[in-house]
């Protein structure tokens, strides 16, 4: 409760601070002053909700806690700034917050920025850019994004990024060494072994991941683009340990077409990734119900794809129809054979969205996974879900 | 993996190089409105770049909700996070001001 009363706190003292910062007009109304190159801006998003799932063992149906994601934006000039978004996330009756990003920028000329701290990982572009719930078109994740995913969120380490204008077409591209991810090597939760975690604040090897991403935007409306990223280290395991020189190769392949078209009287919003990870092969210990341990390995493969469609009407001569979003999304993961994590699932997942203002969005989804394997087992589970998201 | 890994360290460092040396050796590092250029080049509004560009990720942004100064800060943020150009990013914030 102490916790909350300080945060609490500090969020009024930062909105009171982003208030004073912009009462640009002075209390003489003949005196205007020209607001300051240095702005401290909070933005964010925050969402809530209902969901009722329903699988062959159970049935639970729960409102959601409210998600509370601030973004803090510190402009210190045209070139410079900082910014840092918070988590904050009711897990059963305790409050969870977390350190999304917090990462310094420096744009060096029009096609170079700099980037260093914790940022998004441009693995792809649904973490990076997609991921906040009021810009997700559903309330959920494609399957290999989140807990115990395949692709990487976030990482701490130095970034180069930047864009090209090729004269219609545009190339965007980033490459950057981060920390890289820790291999869980069965431990502490002989379930995931051979997963790897990218919560890796403190490094526990010399080994740094190195990666990028490169996209292409052929078309003058921006209206497609192609991207291709990779990811890779030689050295996910803790320093010392047999799994030292455990290397990790992952790449991802995106697609975006987003278009206006006339002919359908509105916006078509064509989005799709394919992850791939592979981790070199290893010896995991297994441990018996009777004491006895047992040495196994497997090839550590996985991989996992989303595809979604949404379109709305926005050229519909109704103002109702105008806000309203179909969507639909497939998704697939597979996990390795023979991992005590290995899984085959896929999800179909449909909305229908009302768009309340271009940051306010309610969403009605349903959600079907089938599942081999995995932490909830065997099984199909279905989903409602009616959810609220807001950007700040 | 090893051999993997060695390939793709040197693309990556190949890329960043040449990446960082194309960027650094641009003369141009400001954005020139077409009108300055004494070129007959239609260029695009910053409307339709506002329409076009904000809508790849989320619904293209109402003007009205945010002050100048404020629209300055997003962009910056919108620029790096979205990796857009230099050119999108300028024109839609002049739109935003204007239309606000």
């Amino acid at each position: 409760m102490k916790k909350l009363a300080l945060i609490l706190t500090v969020f009024v003292l930062c909105f009171t601070v982003n208030a004073q910062n912009n009462n640009f007009e002075m209390n003489d109304s003949s005196t205007t002053v020209k607001p300051s190159k240095t702005q401290f801006m909070v933005r964010g998003y925050g969402h809530t909700g209902l969901n009722s799932l329903k699988s062959e063992e159970e049935k639970e149906s729960s409102f959601v806690g409210s998600a509370f994601a601030p973004i803090f934006l510190f402009k210190h000039s045209d070139k410079l700034m900082f910014e840092a978004e918070l988590e904050f996330v009711l897990e059963g009756n305790e409050l969870e917050v977390g350190l999304e990003y917090a990462d310094v920028m420096y744009v060096v000329n029009k096609n170079l920025t700099l980037r260093a701290g914790k940022f998004l990982l441009p693995f792809g572009t649904f973490m990076e850019r997609l991921h906040p719930a009021w810009i997700n078109r559903l309330p959920t994740r494609p399957l290999g994004f989140g807990h115990d995913g395949i692709a990487p969120a976030s990482g701490i380490g130095f970034e180069v990024r930047g864009a090209f204008d090729l004269g219609g077409s545009t190339l965007n591209y980033s490459a950057y060494a981060t920390n890289g991810p820790r291999l869980k090597d069965g431990s502490l939760e002989p379930e995931e072994a051979g997963l790897l975690s990218f919560n890796n604040y403190e490094d526990n090897n010399n080994s740094k991941a190195f990666g990028g991403r490169l996209g292409f935007l052929p078309f003058s409306d921006s209206s497609t683009e192609f991207g291709l990223s990779a990811y890779t280290t030689n050295g996910v395991g803790k320093e010392g340990s047999t799994y030292e020189d455990v290397g990790a190769f992952l790449y991802a392949i995106d697609f975006s077409f987003v278009k206006q078209i006339p002919a359908l009287s509105g916006i078509l919003d064509l989005k799709g990734q394919y992850n791939n990870s592979k981790v070199d092969d290893a010896f995991y210990t297994e441990m018996h119900e009777d004491g006895d341990q047992e040495e196994y390995t497997f090839k550590n493969k996985s991989n996992s794809f989303y595809t979604q469609l949404s379109y709305r009407p926005t050229m519909s001569d109704s103002d109702f129809m105008k806000k309203i979003e179909f969507v639909g999304r497939y998704s697939n993961f597979n996990a390795p054979e023979g991992a005590e994590w290995e899984e085959q699932s896929d999800q179909y997942a449909f909305s229908i969205n009302y768009w309340l203002t271009w940051r306010s969005v309610i969403k009605v989804a349903y959600q079907s996974t089938e599942s081999i394997g995995g932490h909830d087992g065997d099984g199909t589970t279905n989903g409602l879900f009616i959810h609220w998201a807001i950007g700040l | 993996m090893k051999t993997l890994h060695k390939i793709s360290i040197g693309a990556i460092a190949v890329f960043m190089l040449t990446i960082v040396f194309t960027a650094c050796s641009s003369t141009k590092d400001k954005y020139v409105n077409a009108t300055e250029q004494k070129e007959l080049i239609i260029e695009k509004s910053g409307a339709q770049y506002w329409g076009e560009t904000c809508n790849r990720c989320h619904l293209a942004p109402s003007p009205a909700d945010y002050n100048d100064a404020d629209w300055e800060t997003i962009s910056l943020h919108m620029r790096v996070r979205a990796n857009l150009t230099e050119k999108e990013v300028k024109k839609i914030e002049a739109f935003l001001k204007s239309a606000n």
